[in-house]
């Protein structure tokens, strides 16, 4: 029991949030381009690159605002390679993603090595991490300090973004005509929609989106890099986005359900599970939960086909995830 | 005319790729010719060198015909990473646990429990493809996380030689491949490799089965609708693409390192996928792309040893590489100019 209240006390929220956060930006920069019928792999690179921008960016210039600004730079820059090779040159965006994902990774590496003479990690001293939120009149308090205080600058701001972007999905002609180039390209085009323009437009937002996530795991999530630091969160951002079918609300609970996992096995870790095990759990539970929200949609979309009698299965194709 | 582009398209990739290479090189105030002269020497020159790049060649060869198997029923897997990991370590351990086998048998043995744990690893991603629609990308690419964090369990505890490093103890000398290029590492892991890639193109290209495989690729709907057991068949191949990929770890292990070594690959099973991918569908690249890859990475790492630059810098210029060659240049270059000349 007391291990389990360990485990379970009331600083796990605070916790959940903070793992889940790169996660769930991750999520938005690929909800946005696969809502224009773009499955954009390369996020992983677009992360790395926007970490590792960000901290040089920081160290060298002593400012967060900078870095960031530099890692949304980047992280555009890099969309931008993805969408010029599969939009004008016509490659396979998946080939284009997998291979900027590696190519981030030995570039970070390269340049940590020909700018700095490191290898491995990466921790300048003078190092200007993204500003915490305090509300000060709950400081007294130490439950509610834990709870409500101390998060940073991103955490909170993706959570604004999760619900901006609900509002955009939803709301305006510009989303609902992104939507249209990812439901029906041909409909959309005869409608008068840009399609390459728009997914153009998809993939260089989640580049914005991407170097906040990466500015966010060097500067805010921990303070230092290292070049395999995004190490799948990008693909569970993914796997959040199939989960929810493309609604980002219901992937923000997704990437807090990984967050709770995540957070919790590293406190298991201390009593003395193997930490492989620890670490194993994240991508578990991502595969588990996307499972089964698939079997669910499944049954539910069977049970609708033979209440209509018609076959339904091209249905289910679409949905697939 | 569609293979010729692809040739030309390759050709072209590479001059724009080593272009780029020289600008790097020029930035770090380096000499290109110099460093280049060092990369092919380091990839060529020697035995000791061209012994090596056939070493990396095998894995990498071996990992995108799996790339490739699974990509003829249209499924993605990512995770041929993961499988090699799980077909190295399982090797390892049949290897140095069952000595009392016979020489032949043993070795069998070796390679069948190595592609049964790397094809059930791939049929989990397939049969959640296959019943749940769950994407197959997604889930092989988090399972190459899990595997490898077993295997690296695995090297720790269970199976560690407990020598203080990460590693299993030596297999018996009856399963290891020989070395027949010393003193470089190059093993019979090559021919291997060969016989799988001619196995497989005969498969594909002559036989009913891979006839069946191929027309589930092209259209699932109507393979089903003239009969074909198209779910079935599709785990099949995802089952034989986890096999084929957990071949190459054992060759890693019984050819080339004798051992399972924690975290050995170095991202083989990816340049395996991106040979495959830039093959564009076209299983006769597969060997030339996965060539050309294994050269660049071993250079790269002789080139590091003489010049001091780092390897990775080649592992930008292979990633350049293959971004350009995954585009398709000469379509679109040809379609612009018909399009000037139209109007």
């Amino acid at each position: 029991m007391d291990i389990f209240s360990n485990i379970f006390s009331y600083s796990i929220i605070h916790a959940t949030i903070r793992m889940a956060t790169p996660i769930l930006l991750a999520s938005i920069a690929v909800i946005i381009t696969q809502k224009a019928g773009v499955l954009n792999v390369g996020i992983e690179g677009i992360m790395t690159m926007g970490a590792f921008t960000a901290i040089v960016v920081s160290s060298q210039t002593g400012s967060w605002l900078a870095a960031v600004l530099a890692a949304i730079a980047v992280g555009v820059f890099v969309a931008c390679i993805i969408s010029v090779a599969h939009l004008k040159f016509k490659a396979d965006v998946f080939a284009v993603g997998m291979t900027i994902n590696i190519f981030a990774i030995s570039l970070s590496i390269f340049l940590l090595n020909s700018m700095f003479g490191i290898r491995g990690s990466f921790r300048p001293e003078d190092l200007a991490p993204l500003p915490k939120l305090t509300i000060p009149f709950l400081q007294s308090n130490e439950v509610l300090n834990s709870i409500f205080n101390n998060y940073g600058l991103l955490e909170i701001g993706a959570i604004v973004m999760v619900f901006g972007l609900r509002f955009f999905l939803n709301r305006t002609s510009g989303g609902l005509r992104l939507k249209s180039v990812g439901l029906n390209e041909m409909a959309a085009e005869t409608a008068g929609i840009h399609i390459d323009r728009t997914k153009f437009m998809a993939l260089v937002f989640s580049g914005v989106i991407g170097g906040l996530a990466g500015a966010h795991l060097s500067l805010g999530y921990a303070n230092f890099f290292i070049s395999s630091m995004v190490s799948g969160r990008g693909f569970m951002g993914i796997a959040a986005m199939f989960f929810s079918g493309g609604n980002p609300v219901i992937s923000w609970l997704a990437c807090l359900l990984f967050g709770f996992i995540d957070s919790t096995g590293s406190r298991l870790q201390a009593y003395g599970v193997p930490s492989e095990f620890v670490m194993m759990l994240p991508y578990i539970t991502t595969i588990v939960v996307l499972s089964v929200s698939m079997w669910l949609r499944k049954r539910k979309s069977l049970l609708l086909a033979s209440s209509v009698k018609t076959t339904g299965t091209h249905q289910l194709e679409d949905q697939k995830g | 005319m569609l293979h010729k582009n692809t040739y030309l398209n390759t050709i072209f990739s590479v001059a724009i790729a080593f272009l780029v290479g020289v600008v790097l090189i020029l930035a770090i105030g380096q000499n290109p010719i110099e460093v280049y002269g060092e990369l092919f020497k380091g990839a060529f020159k020697g035995s000791l060198n061209f012994g090596g790049t056939l070493e990396k060649f095998v894995p990498i060869f071996i990992t995108a015909i799996a790339f490739y198997i699974a990509s003829v029923v249209k499924l993605f897997n990512v995770g041929v990473e993961g499988q090699m990991y799980l077909g190295a370590v399982v090797s390892a351990w049949v290897g140095f646990s069952f000595v009392n086998l016979p020489g032949p048998l043993h070795m069998l043995l070796c390679f069948v429990c190595a592609i049964v744990v790397g094809g059930a690893w791939a049929l989990i991603s397939g049969i959640l493809a296959v019943r749940l629609n769950v994407n197959e990308i997604c889930t092989t690419i988090l399972l190459n996380y899990v595997a490898i964090l077993i295997t690296s369990y695995l090297v720790n505890g269970p199976l560690s030689a407990k020598t203080g490093i990460s590693t299993t103890p030596n297999v018996a000398d009856s399963v290891i491949l020989p070395w027949f290029m010393s003193p470089s590492r190059a093993n019979t892991g090559l021919f291997i490799a060969i016989g799988i890639f001619v196995l497989f193109a005969w498969i594909l290209s002559r036989t009913t089965f891979g006839y069946k495989l191929r027309s589930i690729g092209s259209n699932k709907e109507f393979s089903n609708y003239i009969g074909m057991k198209s779910d079935r068949l599709i785990l099949t191949g995802m089952f034989l693409s986890g096999g084929i990929a957990a071949i190459a770890g054992a060759i890693q292990v019984l050819g080339v390192h004798h051992a399972f070594l924690n975290g050995f690959s170095s991202e083989i099973g990816f340049y395996g996928m991106l040979a495959a991918l830039i093959s564009k569908g076209n299983f006769k690249m597969l060997p030339v792309m996965s060539f050309l890859l294994a050269l660049l990475r071993n250079g790269a790492l002789n080139m590091q040893r003489f010049t001091g630059i780092e390897a990775s810098l080649v592992d930008i210029i292979i990633t350049v590489f293959i971004l350009i060659a995954s585009m398709d240049w000469i379509l679109v270059l040809f379609r612009e100019r018909k399009k000037v000349r139209v109007q």
